[in-house]
């Protein structure tokens, strides 16, 4: 048989143009039977873009689709289910309310005069559970499981449809170390059984472990296709990125003063549920250094940072800055004394979309003397101060200080938010994944203005989910994990994969025994 | 090319917008004037002709000749009552405007205005006039209206803020609780008119002039005449808003200075909006309210003042309306709440909810009842189906992002044509 | 005690009806502020359709053989017609939020307003007045159920249960506590119901499904506004004489409370709309109340104004959402048009 050419999915010379920028510019890509093939590439390389033509949310300018040899006509995702493919989706597509059993049959639902047949179906999804070690609980409400079973849930909805494409976009950026080496084994098992998978990622690691054959795709194109036994790490990263990678942030060793923050036995709710989602955290960070909490998502960095903003209440332990009690005190009083902070969600907190770039830029200073005179904006002044960030922070807009920030792209608007609190020159910086979602351009920019601001002295709390903005750009390691310091590193001294342990909560150090010896 | 630009502003656009949905109301006026009048015989095509003319232009409808035909043209009486009846709806716009800049939608202005209504007309009517200057005693009075106006809209402004309950549902709980709360308050009160015997369920104009006195060791209430040998203890009534020759300008109307007093709020509230540092918060609050909250703002504390600014707003109308001393109001409120505060809602909307586009979005809709009025008057028809198009012009105003939309669409393919 | 079940009855059961138009409409995905306004259309419809048929005779033989099976036809009739046309009337708001993407809660404010100003619009026109009655006869000796009817005299007593449930009661009232019943298990048990209340809580995952959002959402708010319609004729067949005046005072919005108290769930929503009844009953009736049947109007010799009674549901309903608003679950994708291109 002639195993090299029984492709059950070929998406030959695919072109997706959008206004501006050609997202997808003549990219072949050929699953075999029974293969995991993954596909690698940085944001914006096209990835989506092109699974998107695969589901028949955009159509093609140019290039075609085959299934098992014949072209077929993908006009929207109902024709994708119907060639058997499936996806599970980086963001996953579950009821929350519902149950995870009906998670699993919604949409493909055995009816008797209209009525859901839930005992039919349990049968066929225990079954498929059992045989692919995929441990769900039936009856669980889908918020209140864990994201590793989310996931399970999200393979056991392809399985239920007899799905033989499975897809999975990015899924490991939710999981911690422990429950990506069971997602290996569960794509080997699933691939044993002849179906054929796509996985697309942009960690080399993970992708030298579980693929068979690796396409990358930089900036739309479509660079080529090997296989995995042939190549190497360092070969991939060379075809995605197109030169070597200078993953090393230059900077001098820290020099840390007198201590800014210093944070003791801290204690924050959490929004979701009744439990505190930071549980007794102690740490402090001093002038010229910066300081990283590294961790999985959903560990309590966010309310931490919540907490110590202001954003949230603390239920207990104390804040102090530069030696005041800020505690309880209010998110104005709080900036006042010299907080700055990069939040987390741009969108959310960072920007009010639809007012001006300039009307943004004085977001919280707008009250200061040099704003506003007896109640009234100087919007001569605002103009002046927006015109001169926008220059020195080469923030780029349509129109300048007037222009719509919600108009304005992803790199920008964080460049615009980066440039208002560097510009506020406080003594601590709160940084919250400065780089989510950014170019490599826009990243090494914004690692550079950080080390700058250490350099000259400010406070910087990091937060990043990135192993590698947490090793290279950090003085020291925090990690969090379930709402606990578990570790301080030195990122000199310490490796990706201890950090890993601390992250998954496999290993802990005794910080308050070693704080008192 | 000067003129394209002009076209393309966004501003331009969203009047334009507006226009089409006025234009697209009236329309959907005729069309049931027409369907009505083709389907009754009593009516036919001319009745349905003369109710779509004064649909239109029933402002300047003068009446019918001997012979029957309408007549048009200048009418002072209506010119006045249409800028007098624009009192309150630039005052509820205002009010929702005002809202809906901070994100919050205002519908509990009926509520609001129905309690600056009776705390004004209390205060109008119980102050001794005799002691107490009577332009005095009207500034006071629409202060209080005010007060309780801003009190009353508190009340959502704080569940939304502490509690998170939806403004909207609030604020129709607090409309009908202060419907049977004002009812109640005139229902006790010795405010009721009884003066003129015929009446029944109408508190006394605040023009109206009462004597408290003292015949024969009881005290009672008279009139303006007071019977000899009565001792007077106090005068109340006689407050009114004053004309500044309006009244002459517009002769038989019921016209006065309370115009000029919303129109100078509008302009207020265009500068707190526009130009202040409070107006800068409660955009920023309506606009975002998290980047606002992680910005240092007090967002709730926003919501309330916000929630407080409106409601005063809104009872001003109501405190306007009546101070102006002749113009009744109707005690029993409970089952009903008044539609000048829901109009608000759609003069707002038309405005694009800027202030000072509430005062022509006001005077259109209140130009829109004149010619109600002349309808029921001079046709078969009734004043109900300005109500229809009003409510036509907000179900658009719902999209009117995708109006904008479409109006930019045209542009752009007529440049092409070119 | 009959007597208040019953009148408590009376208020609760349209109550819980347009509260679960409601939930067929959020749980879809659009809010449906606009009950009130298709509780008035659907009135006035329901009452019109009673009106000319009437004024036809085609009941008018039953009528004088005291038909009462045909009768309880016609009422029937009149409810589907008021549905119908409740649904027909909640197209707009659908067609705004769904297709145009527009602001909900202003749409449903439009409909809110166009309903009473077309209704009485119309009602002018028709009756020379602003209310619109029935032809001739008035809703009891239509439509009510009545002793006599199964045999008791006029001095001879049914009982307790008989005198509850049977004795000056509408049917349509049991009509309502079915439709009920059985549109709740629609929402739960069948195929449509489940991929209805995905659409309510993520939509871009239905449609991941083969789910058709926008018919979905169609369904649920085209349902709504026959469940709302229905429910605004059978509230003025049964409090106000079968008469429509283009007002229900703000019982729809009392129906948003009662769904918001329910925690969108039909057994919540009828502990809650049975609350609030008995509250609305009490306002309307307190003075003529007397709860143990000993001749002593209890409620009356309070000597509490009727203002407190009337003001007492709006106020419950404020103090209570203040109570529960922490804990209540509002579908998470209602009020959010949906973008096929969002994912």
């Amino acid at each position: 048989m002639d195993h090299e050419n029984d492709f059950v999915i070929e998406m030959l010379h695919i072109t997706k143009e959008f206004p501006g920028i050609k997202a997808n510019d003549d990219i072949t890509l050929q699953l075999r039977r029974g293969e995991i093939h993954a596909l690698l590439g940085e944001n914006g390389a096209g990835k989506s873009t092109l699974m998107s033509v695969l589901f028949g949310l955009y159509q093609p300018e140019q290039g075609e689709i085959r299934k098992d040899g014949k072209p077929v006509k993908i006009n929207n995702p109902n024709d994708a289910t119907a060639l058997h493919i499936g996806m599970v989706h980086q963001h996953f597509k579950l009821i929350e309310v519902f149950t995870v059993l009906d998670n699993i049959i919604l949409g493909a639902e055995d009816t008797k005069l209209g009525f859901v047949q839930r005992k039919e179906a349990r049968k066929k999804v225990e079954e498929l559970s059992k045989r692919y070690g995929l441990a769900v609980d039936l009856d669980a409400k889908v918020e209140n499981i864990t994201v590793g079973m989310q996931q399970r849930v999200e393979i056991l909805k392809m399985l239920y449809r007899d799905n033989e494409i499975l897809i999975f976009d990015e899924p490991t950026a939710v999981l911690t170390p422990q429950e990506i080496v069971e997602l290996m084994q569960i794509m080997k098992g699933l691939a044993r059984e002849g179906k054929s998978i796509l996985f697309i990622s942009h960690k080399l690691n993970e992708i030298m472990e579980v693929s068979d054959r690796v396409s990358v795709l930089r900036k739309g194109r479509y660079i080529g296709t090997v296989n995995t036994k042939d190549t190497t790490a360092v070969e991939l990263s060379r075809m995605m990125v197109g030169h070597d990678v200078q993953l090393v942030v230059d900077k001098a060793p820290a020099q840390p003063g007198e201590t800014v923050l210093k944070v003791t036995d801290l204690h924050v709710a959490s929004r979701l549920y009744k439990h505190d989602a930071v549980k007794g955290v102690s740490f402090e960070v001093r002038k010229g250094e910066i300081v990283c909490i590294a961790g999985i998502d959903g560990n309590g960095q966010s309310e931490l940072v919540f907490g110590l903003s202001g954003l949230e209440k603390c239920t207990g332990g104390k804040i102090e800055l530069g030696g005041v009690d800020i505690t309880h005190a209010p998110i104005r009083k709080r900036s006042e004394a010299g907080v700055s902070h990069i939040p987390e969600d741009r969108h959310k907190h960072g920007l009010v979309l639809d007012f001006t770039l300039e009307q943004n830029m004085v977001l919280q200073a707008f009250e200061e003397p040099r704003f506003a005179h007896m109640g009234f904006i100087r919007f001569g002044e605002v103009r002046k101060y927006a015109e001169r960030l926008i220059e020195e922070y080469d923030v780029r807009s349509g129109q300048g200080p007037i222009t719509m920030a919600r108009s304005m792209s992803g790199g920008n608007q964080q460049k615009a938010i980066i440039a208002r609190e560097i510009d506020r020159d406080l003594p601590l910086l709160l940084a919250v994944q400065p780089t989510r979602g950014l170019d490599v351009g826009a990243i090494e920019n914004i690692h550079k203005q950080i080390v700058a601001q250490r350099d000259e002295g400010k406070a910087v709390l990091l937060v990043s989910l990135e192993l590698d903005e947490v090793m290279n750009l950090s003085d020291r390691i925090l990690v969090m994990y379930e709402g606990e310091i578990v570790g301080e590193l030195d990122p000199k001294e310490t490796t990706v994969e201890e950090l890993g342990l601390y992250m998954a909560g496999a290993k802990r150090q005794d910080r308050k025994k070693e704080a008192r010896a | 090319m000067k003129k394209t630009s002009f076209f393309d502003k966004a501003g331009t656009r969203s009047v334009l917008a507006s226009l089409v949905a006025i234009l697209i109301g009236m329309l959907a006026g005729g069309v049931v004037i027409l369907a009505v009048g083709l389907t009754n015989p009593a009516l036919g095509l001319s009745g349905a002709w003369e109710g779509i003319r004064l649909v239109v232009g029933g402002l300047f409808a003068t009446g019918r000749t001997a012979s029957g035909q309408l007549t048009f043209g200048f009418n002072p009486a209506s010119f006045g009552n249409m800028l007098f009846r624009a009192v309150p709806l630039i005052m509820t716009g205002l009010s929702v405007a005002l809202g809906n800049k901070a994100g919050l939608f205002n519908i509990g202005a009926p509520g609001q205005y129905l309690a600056g209504t009776a705390a004004s007309l209390y205060v109008a009517l119980s102050v001794p006039t005799n002691v107490v200057p009577s332009w005095l005693v009207w500034f006071v009075a629409l202060l209080a209206g005010m007060l309780a106006g801003a009190l009353w809209g508190s009340i959502p402004g704080l569940l939304k803020a502490y509690l998170n309950i939806n403004e909207v549902l609030a604020c129709i709980m607090t409309n009908w609780i202060s419907a049977n709360l004002v009812t109640w308050i005139f229902d006790i009160s010795n405010l009721k008119n009884m003066l003129e015997g015929t009446k029944s369920g109408y508190i006394y104009k605040t023009s109206t002039i009462m004597n408290d006195v003292i015949i024969d060791g009881v005290r009672q209430t008279v009139g303006a005449a007071v019977p000899e040998g009565a001792q007077v203890v106090a005068t109340r009534g006689g407050v009114a808003t004053g004309k500044m020759g309006l009244d002459q300008l517009f002769s038989g109307s019921q016209v006065n200075a309370g115009i000029l007093v919303a129109i100078l709020i509008a302009v207020v509230i265009y500068i707190l909006l526009a130009k202040t540092t409070l107006g800068y918060q409660l955009k920023a609050c309506g606009a975002n309210r998290y980047a606002a909250r992680y910005a240092g703002i007090q967002d709730r504390r926003n919501i309330v003042l916000t929630m407080a600014l409106a409601g005063a707003l809104a009872a001003a109308g109501g405190a306007l309306y009546y101070l102006s001393g002749n113009t009744e109001f109707f005690w029993n409120t409970y089952q009903s709440l008044p539609g000048e505060g829901f109009n608000g809602i759609p003069v707002a909307l038309l405005a694009i909810n800027n202030p000072l586009g509430v005062v022509f979005s006001a005077v259109f809709m209140s130009m829109l009842q004149i010619c109600g009025q002349k309808l029921t008057e001079l046709t078969a028809y009734n004043e109900y189906i300005t109500n229809v198009i009003i409510a036509v012009i907000v179900y658009l105003s719902a999209f009117m992002l995708v109006i904008k939309t479409w109006i930019g669409k045209l542009r752009s393919r007529k440049a092409v044509d070119k | 005690m009959p007597f208040l079940i019953r009148q408590t009855l009376v208020y609760a059961v349209p109550l819980m009806l347009v509260a679960l138009a409601g939930v067929y409409a959020e749980r879809s995905g659009i809010i449906n502020l606009a009950l009130e306004g298709i509780m008035i259309f659907g009135a006035f419809m329901g009452v019109l359709f009673v009106r000319f048929v009437q004024q036809w005779g085609w009941f008018e033989p039953a009528y004088v053989d005291k038909n009462y099976l045909s009768l309880q036809f016609f009422c029937f009739l009149a409810m589907l017609f008021a549905a119908a046309m409740g649904a027909l009337f909640s197209l707009l708001l659908a067609f705004a939020a769904i297709n145009l993407k527009a602001d909900q809660t202003i749409g449903g404010t439009a409909l809110n307003l166009l309903a009473p100003a077309l209704v009485l619009f119309f009602i002018r026109l028709i009756a020379n007045q602003n209310t619109l009655n029935m032809d001739h006869g008035d809703a009891a000796s239509w439509f009510m159920l009545k002793k006599s009817m199964f045999g008791y005299g006029r001095k001879q007593e049914m009982g307790f249960l008989g005198s509850t449930f049977v004795d000056k009661v509408y049917v349509a009232t049991y009509i309502c506590i079915l439709v009920f019943i059985i549109m709740a298990i629609i929402l739960y048990k069948t195929r449509f119901g489940m991929r209805l209340r995905s659409c309510g809580e993520n939509p871009q995952a239905s449609a991941s499904l083969g789910i058709n959002v926008v018919g979905m959402r169609y369904a649920g708010t085209v349902i709504s506004g026959a469940l709302a319609g229905m429910g605004g004729f059978v509230y003025v067949l049964t409090t106000a004489n079968c008469s429509a005046n283009g007002d229900v005072a703000g019982f729809g919005f009392l129906a948003l409370a009662v769904m918001i108290f329910g925690n969108w769930k039909p057994g919540n929503i009828c502990g809650a709309a049975l609350l609030f009844g008995l509250f609305k009953c009490i306002a309307a009736s307190y003075s003529t109340l007397d709860i143990n049947g000993d001749g002593v109007y209890m409620l009356k010799n309070l000597n509490i104004n009727t203002n407190i009674y009337r003001m007492l549901p709006y106020v419950i309903t404020l103090v209570v959402l203040a109570f529960t608003s922490k804990s209540s679950r509002a579908p998470k994708a209602e009020g959010i048009p949906y973008d096929p291109g969002k994912r």
